[in-house]
């Protein structure tokens, strides 16, 4: 009887497994509006004047809402208020230039622990501009260690009030342990952010830089309450600041756990949802762009709908690409991008195959404003300035060895466009028909410019042996090695023998600063959408072996230094054109370069997800995605019934094996 | 150093020397009676085997004489200058421009796909990069067998060395080498295979070096029991009294013995090695050029649609081969040279 009993149970702990799903979500959540996305690397930090990852900026982007924003649907990229009434123009006041933003009234912040701590158990309190202020004595703060000081440091006074800050803290040591809102006060308030009320900041630079508004859209100038920083510092349990913002967004964190789960809901204290009345840009989904220019299919609805639509944001961890992927195929998250081994199975002619149309998914391809480049070291005696007309002639021979369009079709898919200049489009300058001479691959061209440099065959007359040079690579992966066989072969072909070095990453880095290479690779990926985010690559000033700066090739020019400084400080219009045409001239023929390829994403979105339109830069426009979770509940139950005839097979071959045993069981008893 | 150990002459000199090593040594075995007995029996116990292993020392030698004739190699401008081996020159300069299926007469990906420019030329396919497989798989004999015989070379000697004179001497001497072991025994492998990689830089040769000092401990261990055991032999005793000196009763009494654990040793951990440089080329830091980094190339393909399989099969396939076959002689000769199962079988 025992057995009999037995068996009954365990028949129904079957059964219970085999009705399980495979829905990594509760059931209570299906008819929710929840997005659901996954993120591979946990976030370091989400402190808005630190966080410059991808990841961190998808979070930490929704949590803290931005002076400025950017128009959702328009491109070229155009700047709208988001907590300002106004996108600031520069006024000439002496030598500086002063911008003067003013805050929307009424704003508060997200309901946080942090206000009661300091304002007799307050939820929360108003954003002002002093928060602005703050958070801009938090980029000159050595101790925050904000990337984004560089541009800030146009702001008149800010880099002496960071030197003020280090010399108190230096003389006094008790100045150090002081509340820092107290620290910012004894050294004294930066001169160039005036706030005039509670609403007002004027910000005097020592000189024009326009691009200063675009820092504005990102997370490091959001306001900062200064109770959220002397709360949160990792005492009595408390979390630290880098795992717990504070802002007054459209969303609101709700549950961090960045190694696998991160949760963010709708913020009810942001002031789209407070005063849907405004009808503020950037609070309801815009209406000032015809239904053609879109660039998206949005429902008749949608237009001048207060935002945002998503009740939740759900953020899973998936540290490999194929399960994410995968788990998109089955509708576990709304969208995704195209692991490159399922590249042909997805798309076909450049079109999504029937396969996937049939499920209903979306392919939206969009060029990112970014570039990849191999560069020359131009310190080099053999490639670099020092060689002159030789090391031109030999750099612009190589450029013309190189076919971007066949290193995109077998390493990437054919994902990019191949580039002619360092200026991505959707940037200011970028002219589709524009083509560079030495980057349409002429094996024939190319073998001429080398003889003329004086490597007839690519044979180096020092040595009597084909020109030997050095390609740096922090990556020592069997793929990346394969990568750059790529570029080897491509110059093996005019004669010049190219040696592989891959070292980790730390010694490629100190390479790099030390100017100790010939050739390497890296890309760039715009900060905000103007072409002296990426003209500044080039400038001598940012020469990474003299100042530790971006421009790695160390390309020195006085000729381009001086159109870079005077386009620089130009609002964008022909006169400016005219000049980057110049530039983009005296690089060509210089080639420190060989610019490769514009990275294209290519993404995927479930017919569920609607008003997606792929942004390029890394700034969240999760607030004007909406979804359908009634249509999304129904293809989930669709695409993963359970297959169930193995795990039936299965039983029925273990009761098979178990039944002979069994009977001989009861037969010996009886 | 690195220079001239990687000039094709110094590679020329090896294989030359190599050769007359193999004729002395097969001189030496046919005029000893216990080795010659040793030969003979091997041969008729694993003729397969060791047929398989002379066809892969037949490759790697091919493929390590190299010389330069001023032809180029398909477009390869620079190889007209370069040297190149008689398995290059036999298997190669059939460049294609991406993969390839086995014998096919076009790319494998594209719309349509694109004709090859040596169609059905390719008996196992090409990979990412228009590369013959077979050229590629054939070319990773010689940096698998350099990594299992140089490794082994460099291992065995510094075991003997220290574990004879640990064992032998004792006291102060067994101290040290002792604590050294049980120091470098107490290290994860790996990570000191990665540590030593990073340090040394990449290249075979430093990838042997760094093989053989995380190697060497358990040989040792074995070769300092042993002198142990002989030290105390009647014959060495006598050896002693008639006034022989210490290294002398190493040299013709100690090593002798234990000739038979170097040659069984030699043959296990050159298998081992092979497989340990598969891991770190998996790592991103092995031989170039070796079956690990094919397969390490290879890996993201089986996922790919339609999957390209021929190139980890190819690589997995000769690394498969050549241990099964080192395997199959090593359990013969530990037969053979074994002295319990020697007399058992007596």
């Amino acid at each position: 009887m025992n057995l009999v009993r037995r068996l009954v149970r365990w028949s129904i702990a079957a059964y219970a497994v085999l009705a399980c799903t495979n829905d990594p979500y509760p059931s209570t959540d299906a008819p929710v509006k929840v997005l659901y996305r996954p993120f591979d690397e946990a976030p370091k930090t989400l402190d808005p004047a630190v966080a410059y990852t991808t990841t961190a900026h998808d979070i930490s982007g929704l949590v803290n809402a931005t002076l400025l924003e950017y128009h959702y649907l328009k491109r070229p990229y155009v700047l709208v208020p988001g907590l300002a009434r106004a996108v600031p123009t520069a006024e000439l006041r002496g030598a500086q230039t002063v911008y003067r933003f003013e805050l929307l009234s009424d704003l508060i912040y997200q309901d946080d622990a942090c206000f009661g701590a300091h304002h007799g158990g307050a939820r929360t309190r108003p954003v002002t501009a002093r928060d602005v202020e703050f958070e801009l004595m938090r980029i000159a703060d050595p101790e925050v260690n904000s990337p984004a000081l560089e541009p800030f440091a146009h702001v008149v006074d800010l880099l002496a009030f960071r030197q003020r800050l280090t010399a108190l803290r230096a003389a006094d040591p008790a100045v150090a342990v002081l509340p820092v809102p107290e620290q910012y006060a004894r050294a004294r308030r930066i001169a160039g952010v005036a706030v005039t009320s509670d609403t007002v900041l004027e910000l005097a630079l020592a000189e024009p830089y326009p691009q200063i508004l675009y820092w504005f859209t990102m997370p490091f100038t959001a306001p900062m309450p200064w109770e959220a920083v002397a709360f949160y510092d990792g005492q009595e349990g408390r979390p630290h600041l880098a795992d717990h913002p504070v802002g007054a967004g459209p969303y609101r964190i709700v549950e961090y756990d960045k190694q696998s789960r991160i949760v963010l809901e709708r913020n009810d204290n942001w002031h789209g949802a407070r005063h849907p009345e405004w009808r503020a840009p950037g609070t309801v989904f815009p209406v000032d762009v015809p239904a053609e220019d879109l660039g998206v299919t949005v429902p008749n609805t949608t237009p001048g709908a207060p935002l945002p639509f998503i009740e939740r944001v759900e953020l899973r961890r998936e540290k490999e690409r194929i399960p994410a992927f995968n788990k998109f195929l089955q509708g576990y998250y709304d969208a995704s991008g195209i692991v490159k081994e399922s590249f042909d199975k997805v798309v076909q002619n450049d079109r999504l195959s029937p396969e996937m149309s049939e499920r209903g998914i979306a392919l939206r391809k969009s060029v990112e404003p970014a570039i990849y480049y191999v560069g020359f070291n131009m310190d080099d005696r053999v490639l670099g300035a020092p060689g002159g007309n030789r090391a031109q002639r030999l750099r612009q021979a190589m450029s013309l060895a190189i076919d971007a369009e066949e290193y995109l079709r077998l390493f990437l898919n054919g994902r990019g466009v191949p580039a002619q200049s360092l200026l991505p489009p959707g940037i200011f300058g970028f002219e589709p028909a524009y083509r560079n001479p030495y980057r349409t691959p002429d094996l024939p061209r190319a073998k001429r410019l080398l003889a003329e440099a004086g490597y007839p065959g690519g044979i180096d007359p020092a040595t009597g042996a084909p020109l030997r040079l050095t390609f740096d690579t922090g990556d020592t992966s069997a793929e990346g090695r394969l990568n750059y066989t790529y570029y080897i072969n491509s110059w093996r072909r005019l004669g010049i023998d190219v040696e592989l070095q891959a070292t980790s990453y730390n010694r490629f880095q100190e390479k790099m600063r030390e100017g100790g290479f010939q050739i390497f690779n890296w890309g760039w990926v715009a900060d905000y959408p103007d072409p002296e985010n990426f003209m500044f690559l080039l400038w001598s000033k940012m020469s990474r072996k003299a100042n530790n700066g971006p421009n790695t090739a160390n390309y020195s020019d006085p000729g381009f230094d001086a159109l870079f400084l005077r386009m620089k400080a130009m609002e964008s219009g022909p006169k400016r054109l005219s000049i980057i045409r110049e530039m983009r001239r005296r690089l060509e023929e210089d080639c420190p370069w060989i610019p490769m390829f514009y990275p294209e994403q290519y993404s995927l979105y479930h017919g569920w997800l609607h008003n997606v339109k792929p942004f390029g830069m890394s700034t969240p426009q999760a607030k004007y995605y909406d979804l359908d979770p009634a249509l999304r509940a129904e293809r989930r139950r669709v695409w993963n019934r359970p297959v169930l005839w193995p795990a039936f097979l299965a039983l029925g071959l273990l009761l098979a094996l178990v039944a002979p045993g069994i009977a001989t069981f009861f037969r010996e008893r009886q | 150093m690195q220079a001239i150990l990687e000039h094709h002459w110094f590679s020329n000199a090896v294989v030359a020397a190599l050769l007359l090593g193999s004729v002395a040594l097969s001189v030496f075995v046919h005029r000893n009676e216990l080795w010659r007995g040793a030969a003979r029996e091997l041969g008729r116990r694993r003729p397969v085997a060791l047929g398989v292993l002379a066809v892969y020392v037949g490759i790697g030698l091919a493929d390590s004489v190299a010389w330069v004739d001023g032809r180029m190699q398909g477009e390869d401008v620079v190889s007209a200058h370069q040297p190149r081996s008689a398995v290059e020159r036999a298997f190669g300069g059939r460049p294609e421009k991406t993969y390839s299926r086995p014998f096919a007469g076009a790319e494998l990906y594209g719309t349509p796909p694109r004709p090859l420019a040596f169609p059905g030329r390719h008996p196992l396919g090409t990979d990412i990069l228009g590369r013959d497989t077979l050229l590629l798989t054939l070319r990773g004999v010689r940096v698998a067998l350099l990594v299992g015989g140089l490794t082994s070379l460099i291992a065995i000697p510094l075991a003997l060395l220290f574990g004879v004179s640990a064992g032998y001497f004792g006291r102060r001497v067994d101290d040290v080498v002792f604590f050294v072991m049980s120091t470098l025994a107490s290290i994860p492998g790996i990570l000191l295979l990665i540590a030593l990689v990073m340090a040394l830089g990449q290249g075979t040769l430093q990838v042997c070096l760094a093989l053989a000092v995380t190697s060497w401990v358990s040989f040792c261990r074995i070769a300092r029991g042993e002198t142990m055991k002989l030290r105390e032999l009647d014959y060495v005793h006598a050896a002693r009294l008639m006034g022989v000196s210490e290294v002398g009763i190493v040299w013709r009494h100690v090593l002798p013995n234990l000739m038979h654990l170097v040659v069984i040793t030699f043959v296990l951990m050159f298998s081992g090695q092979v497989l340990v440089e598969a891991v770190l080329a998996w790592l991103g830091i092995g031989a170039a050029g070796s079956w690990g980094q094919m397969i390490a190339q290879a890996k993201d393909e089986l996922s790919r649609e339609p999957v390209v399989y021929w190139n980890v099969l190819a690589a997995g396939a000769g690394m498969f081969v050549l241990l099964l076959a080192i395997n199959s002689v090593g359990d013969a000769i530990r037969d053979i040279l074994d002295p319990r199962t020697r007399r058992e079988r007596e």
